[in-house]
């Protein structure tokens, strides 16, 4: 009798102690991801800085020339003088680009507020607990999040359903939505397709993220939600990422698994119910 | 006049770089799509050609490697986002890149290396001028001499005619 409460308690120890490791290591994972992003989130917020830098540049020499032509209302001596320097600062041009100069770079100005809080959204480390939340957001910010690793490689296409909000970590659903769409383009050679599909059945939500790259071979299909297994060479991944979705989907009582066709694409789909079970009685 | 070729997937990249360009009075050809610009090189002569780096169906260094071979007189820039070493490295050594500029880009820079290369373009072209009459010149000094041979050859000692200081020929052999 003593004994059994004894190697229940060590059991339980022994669970803690390996919860709190996957904790850790769901945590390095993710400053590794974000670390891996910074660079991305740079170049895409490069693009917009340098143009909305150089617009105001422009914009100074556009306000110089308007300022010469309403300094010399007072100035000029007559209405040809002051026709004579609107032409001369090319008036009508200046007007016409000044309404583009602004719109692109209130444009510029959006892209890179959107990216900004979708980092926040995406690094929300704090909760860590289950709350409604809307999947197609969530889905969103991941994709802004990693565009730039996206962009230059797959066209993505959106087929989403009708979603009612979904009790998860929304947080760490969207990691796992990075994960799968980063795999996506590097499975992609040239230029491909990502279609990130979603669907509302019955209990559950389905989410699938299908590319059309190189595809994984029955064998390796096996393998690939084993920690540390990467067929990508080192510096380039660290075998976790799936290992890691595989543990944030089953903390969600829900399934991911992988379909996939050799030389014509992968799919991944997500099961999660939409309504967590009771807490606290799980082992 | 001076054609300047920009190619970068931003559109608004290339508004903001034609803005910065327009006083400078040259003809700046934008493009989104690396296969228009190609098109392009087929149609006008560049002094300049600037890509971006990361673009979706061709990186910027392939693209200004094709504009190499089909305009090697045009000086190629990059202007990037992306300033890691590998890609700088890949831009010098397979596209011989005259500069490489990142993003966000000072203007005066910009424009200051858009004019040296310039003066490289328009140095390069003096130097193929000059080149190219130095061989006319040579070709036709060579022509001229080969005349004298002949000449020489069918009149022995026509070539050795003396001339007073007035130009007249000097008959007397004293
Ligand atoms: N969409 C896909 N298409 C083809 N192969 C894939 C795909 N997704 C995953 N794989 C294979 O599964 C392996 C494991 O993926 P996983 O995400 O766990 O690690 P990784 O991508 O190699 O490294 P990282 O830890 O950086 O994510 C990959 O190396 C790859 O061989
Ligand atoms: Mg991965």
């Amino acid at each position: 009798m003593k004994e059994a409460a004894i190697a229940q308690t060590e059991n339980e120890r022994l669970n803690a102690k390996l919860e709190q490791a996957n904790r850790q290591l769901l945590q390095s994972e993710k400053l590794a991801a974000i670390g891996q992003l910074a660079a991305g989130v740079a170049h895409e917020i490069n693009n917009p800085v340098g143009y909305i830098y150089s617009n105001l540049q422009s914009l100074e020499g556009y306000l110089n020339d308007i300022f010469r032509l309403t300094d010399a209302v007072d100035s000029a001596r007559s209405l040809e003088d002051l026709q004579l320097i609107k032409k001369n600062i090319d008036y009508d041009y200046l007007r016409s680009d000044l309404k583009d100069l602004l719109a692109e770079s209130r444009e510029g100005i959006d892209r890179v507020k959107t990216i900004i809080s979708a980092m926040k959204d995406f690094s929300h480390i704090e909760d860590e607990e289950f709350k409604p939340a809307d999947l197609h957001r969530g889905i969103e910010t991941t994709l802004n999040v990693v565009n730039n690793e996206l962009k230059y490689k797959a066209e993505i296409i959106r087929d989403f359903g009708d979603l009612p909000e979904i009790d998860c970590i929304i947080s760490q659903i969207n990691q796992v939505i990075m994960n799968l769409l980063v795999n996506a383009a590097h499975a992609i050679e040239e230029f491909g397709k990502i279609t990130i599909r979603t669907r509302h059945e019955g209990e559950q939500a389905i989410i699938e993220i299908e590319d059309n790259g190189k595809g994984i071979s029955p064998e390796n299909l096996n393998r690939i939600f084993e920690p540390f297994y990467t067929t990508k060479p080192i510096g380039k991944g660290t075998g976790l990422g799936l290992s890691l979705s595989f543990n944030i989907v089953e903390k969600h009582k829900g399934r991911i698994e992988a379909l996939s066709t050799p030389g014509h694409g992968t799919c991944f789909r997500i099961t999660l119910p939409v309504n967590q079970p009771e807490q606290g009685n799980d082992g | 006049m001076t054609r300047i070729q920009l190619v970068d997937d931003e559109p608004n990249i290339l508004s903001s770089l034609r803005r910065l360009l327009k006083p400078q009075g040259w003809q700046v050809d934008t493009f989104t799509q690396v296969e228009d610009a190609l098109g392009a090189l087929l149609e006008h002569e560049y002094a300049v050609i600037i890509s971006d780096y990361q673009m979706p169906t061709a990186d910027g260094v392939t693209y200004l490697q094709f504009a190499k071979q089909k305009q090697p007189d045009a000086i190629r820039l990059v202007l990037s986002a992306y300033g890691d070493r590998a890609s700088m490295i890949k831009a010098i050594n397979q596209a011989e890149v005259y500069r490489y500029l990142s993003k966000p880009w000072d203007d005066y820079e910009v424009v200051a290396a858009i004019k040296s290369a310039l003066d490289l373009y328009q140095l390069h072209k003096e130097n193929q001028r000059l080149r190219e009459e130095n061989d006319r010149q040579r070709a036709e000094l060579k022509a001229r001499e080969e005349e004298l041979l002949r000449l020489e050859a069918d009149s022995p000692g026509i070539t050795r005619v003396r001339r007073d200081a007035d130009g007249s020929v000097i008959l007397n052999h004293d």
